[in-house]
C-alpha cells in the first residue's frame, strides 16, 4: 500500500475544545512555521487545555510559554507573522485583549495595505469568549465589535466543534490576520461528530442550523445554543417554524445568507451576548435595513447583553440573554 | 577615548529574620511589642481564613477563589504603616492587604461569590478595587499619588503587583511617571514566584526584578517576602522617604505561592512538590511565632486562645456572607452614571418586563430591595 495513500477519516465524538486542540496539532504537524505563543499554553496546555499535550510532542520552541504580557505577546506575533512564521497566539481571556488594540487597531490589519502588498500578516489570534461559567471578573466579556470595526483583519466564532476544528485550520491557513474567538461555555457542553483527519470550513459563510418560514434568528457563538431552545419553545408554544443562522465568520460576513434569509421570512431577530450599542448586531440590522427594507413585515430586534458592564456572576444570567429574552423579542416581531 | 563607567548598579537584599529564629540585631527595626503582636495576629488570621475559603469553594459555597498562604508577611505587614487616608491598592490575592486595612472579609467572600456587593471598603479607607486584567493599575496609582503630591499633606499610594505583572509594559511607564515626577509612591512587587504555570526565571531574564528600579530614577530594594521583620523595616523606610518628597521606591518582596493559582487551577501539572516542600521550611507565620517566643511575647495558651477567636471570627464572617439576601437583578443599572440615561432607563424596564416574563406580575414585589443610586 502506498505511503501516500490517505486513511479515510474517522469520525469520532469531540468537544469544542478537543477539536480546537487536534486542529492545531495537525496545522502543527503539517507546516513546521506554525508556532504557538501565550501564556501558559505550553506546560500547562492552556488554562482551557485547547493546547493540551502539544508542548510535549512540539517542544519548547514551537509551543512557547511567554512573559506575562499581552502586548509582547500581540507585537512578537506579528513580527513573527511578517517574518514567514504561522504564529498562533492565544490571549488567555476576552476580558485581556484591550491591552492588545494598540497593536490590533494601529498595526495588525494595516500592514498589508500601509506596505502597498509587499507585507502581510498571516497570524491567528485566538481567544476564549462570552460568559455563563461562573467565572470571576474581565473573564465573561464579548469584546468582538471592536474587532469587527477594525479593518483589515478577519474575526471568527465557531459554535459546534466540527466548524471549531474546520474554521481554525482555515484560519491558520489564511494570509490574513484572524481573531478567532471560542465560546468557553461551549468548550466542554457542545460536543458532536468530528473527522479524524484536515478538513476545512471557509471562512466568510454562514451555517443554516434550522430551517423555517415564519421569523429568522441571526446569531453567532454560544447564542447559537440559547436561540435553538428559543425556536423550540416558538415552535411549541406558537406554532412558529424558525430559521436560525449561526454566522461562523462576523467579518467578512456572509450577507449573502443574511438577505437570503430575513428576505425570505421577513421577520428578524439578532441574539449576541455584547452590549447592543456600536455592536455587530447594530451593523447587521443597518445591513438588512438598507438592503431588504421592502421584503420586511416587523421592525428589526436586537437582543444582546445591556448597555452596562457585565456584572459578576451571580448576575450574569440576567444580562446574557436566555432563550425567553430571544423568545420575547421573537414574539414581538411576530405579533406586529 | 576609553570607555567610562557612567552608571553603576548595586541591588541590595533585605533579611533580618531567618528561618531559624536568628536575628541580625544591627538590621532590627523599631516595632512595639503590641504592633509585633497585631503582625502575628493579621498572619495566622488571614491564613485560617484562606483555608476556610478554600474550603466553601470545594464545597460549592463560593465561586473560583485565588489563595493567599505563604504571602502573609508581604500582605499584611505593609498596611500597617500607611493612614486610612493613604491609598492602597493590592492584588486580586491581596485578601491579607484588605484584611490588615481593615476590610470585613464578608464582603471578599461575597465578592469571589460573584456578588458586586462585596466591593465594600471601610468608612474612610482610601482603597480601591484590584484589577483582574494584571498591572493596569499601576499606572492609576501613579496618579493617585501624584494627587497628594498636589495635596501637599505628606499622602502616600502603595500598590502590588506580582512577579508577572513585572513583565507588562504597564510596570515600565507607571515607574517612568514615579521616578520623572518625583511621585510618593511605593510599588511592592508580591515575587511569589510564579505566574500561574510560568515560573519567575520565565519572565525576566534580569537577576532580580528590583533592579527594574534603576532604569527609572527608582529607588529598589529586595526583601525577603516572608520576613515579616524586613517587610517592615523596607516598608518603614519607603513609606517615609515618600512623605518627606524624597521620591518613589520599588520593593521586590520575594515570597512563595504555597498553592495553587486559584480555585480552578492545578499547580501539580507544572510545580515540582519538592520546591513546595523547601518554601515551607521558610513559612513567615512560623518565623514570627519563633521571634515572639524567643522574646517571651508568645506562648502555647496564647496561640490557643487565638485560634479559638480566630474560629468565632470566621464562622461569623460566614455566617454574614452566607446570610446575605440574593442581589436583585436591577442592581445591575445603578451606578453606571451620575444621571441615568434614556437607554438605560429602557433597558432597565425591559429587564423588569422580562423578569414578569420569568416570575409573574407579581415577581417585582417579591424581589429583594434594588441597591445602589439610579437617579
Amino acid at each position: 500500500m502506498s505511503k501516500t495513500m490517505a486513511k479515510p477519516a474517522a469520525v469520532r465524538t469531540l468537544n469544542l475544545v478537543q477539536a480546537v486542540n487536534e486542529a492545531l496539532d495537525l496545522a502543527m504537524g503539517a507546516d513546521e512555521r506554525v508556532m504557538i505563543l501565550g501564556e501558559d499554553v505550553g506546560r500547562n496546555g492552556g488554562v482551557f487545555r485547547a493546547t493540551d499535550g502539544l508542548w510535549k510532542k512540539y517542544g519548547d520552541d514551537r509551543v512557547v510559554d511567554t512573559p506575562l504580557a499581552e502586548i509582547g505577546i500581540m507585537g512578537s506575533a506579528i513580527g513573527l507573522a511578517v517574518n514567514g512564521m504561522r504564529p498562533v497566539a492565544e490571549i488567555q481571556f476576552d476580558g485581556f485583549m484591550p491591552s492588545v488594540f494598540d497593536q490590533v487597531v494601529c498595526h495588525l490589519g494595516r500592514i498589508r495595505s500601509r506596505s502597498r502588498g509587499q507585507l502581510s500578516v498571516p497570524l491567528v489570534l485566538r481567544a476564549p469568549h462570552g460568559g455563563l461559567i461562573h467565572a470571576p471578573e474581565h473573564h465573561s466579556e464579548s469584546p468582538e465589535a471592536y474587532f469587527c470595526h477594525t479593518p483589515g483583519i478577519k474575526v471568527v466564532i465557531p459554535s459546534t466543534p466540527y466548524d471549531a476544528k474546520g474554521l481554525l485550520l482555515a484560519a491558520i491557513e489564511d494570509p490574513d490576520p484572524v481573531v478567532f474567538f471560542e465560546p468557553k461555555l461551549l468548550y466542554r457542553s457542545a460536543t458532536g461528530e468530528v473527522p479524524s483527519g484536515r478538513y476545512t470550513v471557509p471562512l466568510g459563510k454562514a451555517r443554516l442550523v434550522q430551517e423555517g418560514t415564519d421569523l429568522t434568528i441571526v446569531t453567532w457563538g454560544a447564542m447559537t445554543v440559547t436561540c435553538q431552545k428559543a425556536a423550540e419553545k416558538l415552535k411549541a408554544e406558537d406554532g412558529a417554524s424558525v430559521e436560525i443562522l449561526d454566522l461562523r465568520t462576523l467579518t467578512p460576513l456572509d450577507l449573502d445568507a443574511v438577505l437570503a434569509s430575513t428576505g425570505k421570512t421577513g421577520r428578524v431577530v439578532i441574539a449576541h451576548e455584547a452590549p447592543n450599542t456600536g455592536s455587530w448586531a447594530a451593523e447587521l440590522s443597518a445591513l438588512i435595513a438598507e438592503r431588504n427594507l421592502l421584503r420586511l413585515l416587523a421592525p428589526i430586534q436586537r437582543v444582546g447583553g445591556w448597555d452596562v458592564r457585565m456584572p459578576l456572576f451571580r448576575l450574569e444570567q440576567y444580562y446574557i440573554p436566555d432563550a425567553d429574552r430571544v423568545v420575547m423579542a421573537a414574539r414581538k416581531a411576530l405579533r406586529f | 577615548m576609553p570607555l567610562k563607567t557612567v552608571a553603576t548598579l548595586e541591588v541590595q537584599r533585605l533579611e533580618i529574620l531567618s528561618p531559624d529564629g536568628t536575628v541580625d540585631e544591627k538590621l532590627l527595626p523599631k516595632v512595639s511589642n503590641d504592633l509585633l503582636l497585631e503582625m502575628y495576629r493579621l498572619m495566622f488570621q488571614i491564613r485560617a481564613f484562606d483555608e476556610r475559603a478554600i474550603m466553601l469553594q470545594r464545597q460549592g459555597r463560593l465561586g473560583t477563589y485565588p489563595m493567599i498562604t505563604g504571602q502573609e508577611a508581604t500582605q499584611c505587614v505593609p498596611p500597617l504603616l500607611l493612614r486610612k487616608t493613604d491609598w492602597c491598592v493590592p492584588t486580586y490575592r491581596g485578601g491579607g492587604v484588605y484584611f490588615a486595612r481593615g476590610m470585613q472579609m464578608r464582603y471578599a467572600l461575597l465578592y469571589w461569590a460573584g456578588d458586586d456587593r462585596g466591593t465594600h471598603f471601610p468608612d474612610g479607607n482610601k482603597d480601591m478595587m484590584f484589577s483582574i486584567p494584571v498591572g493596569t493599575h499601576l499606572t492609576q496609582v501613579a496618579g493617585l499619588a501624584w494627587g497628594e503630591k498636589f495635596k501637599g499633606k505628606g499622602g502616600v499610594a502603595v500598590t502590588y503587583c506580582g512577579d508577572g505583572t513585572s513583565s507588562k509594559g504597564d510596570l515600565h511607564e507607571a515607574l517612568t511617571f514615579a521616578g520623572q515626577f518625583k511621585l510618593p509612591v511605593i510599588y511592592v512587587i508580591e515575587n511569589n514566584g510564579w505566574a500561574i504555570s510560568v515560573p519567575r526565571r520565565r519572565q525576566a531574564a534580569s537577576q532580580t526584578l528590583a533592579q527594574k528600579a534603576w532604569g527609572y530614577g527608582v529607588k529598589g530594594l529586595q526583601v525577603d517576602g516572608n520576613d515579616a521583620l524586613a517587610v517592615y523595616k523596607a516598608m518603614s523606610e519607603a513609606v517615609s522617604r515618600a512623605r518627606k518628597g524624597e521620591g518613589p521606591t520599588l520593593l521586590e518582596c520575594e515570597t512563595y505561592r504555597m498553592s495553587h493559582h486559584t480555585t480552578a487551577d492545578d499547580a501539580t501539572r507544572y510545580r515540582d512538590a519538592k520546591e513546595v516542600e523547601a518554601w515551607k521550611k521558610r513559612d513567615p507565620i512560623a518565623r514570627l511565632k519563633l521571634f515572639l517566643e524567643k522574646r517571651k511575647l508568645w506562648d502555647a495558651k496564647k496561640e490557643k486562645a487565638l485560634a479559638a477567636e480566630t474560629v468565632k471570627w470566621i464562622d461569623g464572617e460566614i455566617r454574614a456572607y452566607e446570610e446575605t439576601p440574593a442581589p436583585n437583578p436591577l442592581n445591575m443599572f445603578a451606578d453606571n452614571y451620575d444621571r441615568a440615561p434614556w437607554h438605560l432607563v429602557e433597558q432597565r424596564m425591559e429587564l423588569e418586563e422580562l423578569l414578569k416574563f420569568k416570575g409573574g406580575a407579581k415577581i417585582l414585589m417579591e424581589l429583594p430591595p434594588t441597591e445602589g443610586r439610579f437617579p
